[in-house]
């Protein structure tokens, strides 16, 4: 089966033209999130300029903007805006900046094309501190008396790598005087994040889980592009027990379980007394023949189904770590064309299920990784075009 | 929900509220526009004046609830409803079982379980553990077995009331196991109870990575370890993974426990080496498989022996990995060389 091309470029103008069911109202804190998906896809897809006009883009712009908070960083939607007029000390708390969203708007205005010259950068990376924690992690947003709320979450990290990425740059220029995160914390941080399997939990101690190894990664990758005078990471240098384990862990995750069919059955009759005649007793697994498995996708954690989302973190991971080529290709393709395609465009998060704009967009990414024909190169980290990428790097604090 | 007007309830009336501003009216064109349900676009027009006059009241408390239910992962009204609750002096339990409720309504949100910690982080409302927790957890994971938000605020309930040695603790992840031996988070959560740090250690919390000259192979290493716990929860692995020898979870457990302890792979060769037959015709885990070749090629001079391990996977039983196996068989060669 074929990627569906015109099929897609139809369905993220319907979410970008037209409104999202009010399905998505329990998503309406995400809006940021969901301008990303649909920008970017149509950015990846090629079309983004052909299909807007400059006035749209111009508009988008300025709704980004529109969500900037006075004190630096963005809303994740414009629906805690109360008005500047009505904002004061005692209520800005409930209309803060948001860590994932301010990463987010930021790509955003660079898939835009922007120049990110309206962005505040000196507000907003004095604000970026206030939201990580002793322990190195970061947190969503500051509630009452600037404390940081939201797990602690390695989600946070990766979005708080990403935004002191986009806005400190190469040269940190116009920075003077603004203290920077805290970078060896955050690194001891998501270094004691690797669990025993080899993956990363969303915290210490937690269970791995592909999304999370993404976020780890990704923070890593984008803290030592701009810093080169960080202490080697074992987590992203090969040879090292971290590496490894943690790439035995992403490769694993790719399954040929795409569905929730039971597994074989568990052996709680096994006859025997002691371990050895019992392991005596026990069948033998069949040989499994290659041309019988069509088509694997992959899960975030063990002994979970395939789910679309996770052919983008596993393998976006695994391209960081420059060893995409260790998955099996073929059949990640075979699984998201044949069984999360959908016919009105777009992916679903498993076989059969309708289309989302998360699903839709990661699917659509992890076969770009693949080189797919039609599609922009992404780059990993920053899980935007390297065309944005690039435009990027043409920014001023970029330049030496 | 239940079905009400703001507009005309007259302990409305004083309030004028505040309609969503999209930018619309200064050139902006918003994104990701969601067609709204009337109702959702009054109760946050509403939610924006009681949160810009900072207001903590009984009916401010009222309309959170509202419109949490048509919107549980709105950031700000969870903060804002904690705000409210310690502010009024409310009755924490009561909360709780309103939140019982929600969250078995809206498995996968993130933020019930924020709100959750918030409340049972007030020592003042609850100095000691009622079983009602454990007991509503357990409900939940009725639901969805591996929610991870759960196994999350499970985890953060453990280090804040250090359960680490409580039975119900360990019975319950038992029980989950016993029903089923492929949860992986319970295995993780056992994994936790029995080797996680027990102090709130300044670098997050892995054992042995506080200190700075600690090297990073050292972290995840015991200083001290009970041989015997180590010892017992081997063995009870060993009978986990006869119950479905093809499930990943205890194998990879088994690797934990024996890397924690600082022990190595070939304790268990002899039980592994029962799992693969001499020539490699009969083979009843894959898992043991890869595990024998781990210990090949650990022991040195096995390399061999180790890339016959490496090429039944990548040959007979796990064809998906094809090229992961390739990769490892040359890294045999690489540190042979």
């Amino acid at each position: 089966m074929a990627f569906h091309t015109e099929r897609h470029v139809k369905y993220y103008l319907r979410c970008l033209k037209t409104f999202l069911p009010s399905l998505y109202t329990s998503n309406d804190s995400n809006r940021m999130l969901l301008a990303y998906l649909t920008l970017s896809g149509l950015d990846v897809l090629g079309v983004l300029h052909d299909k807007t006009t400059p006035t749209e883009r111009q508009g988008y712009i300025e709704w980004i903007y529109h969500c900037q908070v006075p004190s630096g960083g963005f809303r994740g939607f414009s629906g805690t805006d109360f008005g500047r007029e009505k904002l004061n000390r005692e209520n800005a708390v409930w209309d803060p900046a948001n860590v994932p969203a301010t990463f987010f708007a930021l790509v955003n205005l660079l898939v835009l094309g922007d120049d990110l010259s309206r962005v505040d950068r000196r507000a907003c990376l004095q604000w970026l501190p206030k939201t990580q924690r002793a322990d190195g992690s970061f947190g969503e947003v500051l509630g009452v008396d600037g404390r940081v709320e939201g797990g602690r979450d390695l989600r946070y990290c990766c979005c708080a790598a990403g935004t002191r990425y986009i806005l400190r740059g190469r040269s940190g220029k116009g920075l003077e005087g603004v203290d920077d995160i805290n970078v060896a914390q955050l690194i001891s941080f998501i270094e004691a994040c690797q669990t025993y399997d080899g993956g990363m939990a969303e915290s210490p101690f937690r269970e791995a889980h592909g999304g999370h190894t993404y976020c780890a990664i990704g923070s890593l990758t984008l803290l030592n592009r701009i810093s080169s005078d960080l202490p080697p990471m074992p987590l992203l240098t090969p040879g090292t027990r971290q590496f490894e384990a943690m790439l035995a862990f992403l490769v694993s995750r790719q399954t040929a379980m795409i569905s929730d069919e039971p597994e074989d059955e568990v052996l709680d009759e096994i006859p025997g007394t002691s371990l050895d005649e019992k392991i005596h007793t026990l069948p033998d697994i069949t040989p499994e023949a290659g041309d019988a498995i069509p088509c694997a996708g992959f899960n975030g954690r063990c002994n979970k189904v395939a789910d679309t989302c996770y052919s983008f973190w596993n393998e976006a991971s695994l391209l960081m770590l420059d060893r995409l080529s260790l998955v099996d290709e073929t059949r990640n393709r075979r699984y998201l064309l044949e069984k999360t395609q959908h016919i009105i465009g777009g992916f679903g998060k498993c076989a059969g299920e309708p289309p989302d704009l998360l699903h839709a967009y990661f699917g659509m990414v992890s076969l770009a990784f693949q080189g797919e024909p039609g599609l922009k190169r992404v780059d990993p980290s920053l899980g935007a075009s390297e065309s944005a990428a690039r435009h990027l790097e043409s920014l001023p604090w970029w330049q030496p | 929900m239940e079905e009400k007007d703001y507009s005309t309830d007259p302990e409305w009336a004083d309030i004028t509220p505040i309609p969503l501003d999209d930018g619309s009216n200064s050139g902006a064109a918003p994104l990701a526009t969601i067609a709204y349900p009337p109702e959702y676009l009054e109760l946050t027009s509403y939610l924006r004046a009681v949160m810009a006059a900072n207001e903590m009241s009984e009916r401010a408390l009222k309309l959170t609830q509202d419109v949490i239910s048509m919107n549980p992962a709105h950031y700000t009204v969870w903060i804002y409803r904690a705000r409210i609750l310690f502010a009024l002096e409310k009755d924490l339990s009561e909360e709780l079982e309103w939140l019982n409720q929600v969250s078995l309504k809206y498995l996968k949100n993130y933020q019930i379980w924020g709100h959750r910690q918030a409340l049972m982080s007030s020592r003042t409302h609850f100095p000691e553990l009622s079983a009602k927790e454990p007991d509503f957890l357990m409900e939940m994971l009725a639901q969805d077995a591996k929610n991870y938000h759960v196994w999350t605020y499970r985890h953060w309930l453990v280090r804040h009331y250090r359960l680490w040695d409580s039975p119900r603790e360990l019975e319950d992840v038992e029980a989950l196991i016993k029903a089923d031996v492929r949860n992986n988070s319970a295995w993780n959560h056992r994994y936790m109870l029995r080797f996680g740090p027990r102090e709130n250690e300044p670098d997050g919390g892995m054992v042995n990575a506080g200190k700075a000259q600690t090297t990073p192979a050292e972290k995840g290493v015991q200083s001290v370890v009970d041989e015997d716990v180590v010892d017992l929860e081997l063995r009870y692995t060993q009978e986990q993974i006869l119950r479905a020898p093809e499930n990943r979870s205890p194998w990879w457990y088994a690797r934990g426990v024996i890397h924690a302890a600082n022990r190595k792979l070939g304790e268990w060769e002899g039980f592994v080496s029962q799992f693969v037959s001499a020539d490699g015709n009969s083979v009843k885990s894959s898992h043991a498989v890869e595990w024998l070749a781990d210990v090949y090629a650990e022991t040195g001079g096995h390399n061999a022996k180790a890339a016959d391990m490496l090429t039944l996977l990548k040959e007979k039983y796990d064809p998906i990995r094809k090229n992961y196996w390739d990769y490892r068989i040359r890294q045999l060669d690489v540190v042979s060389a």
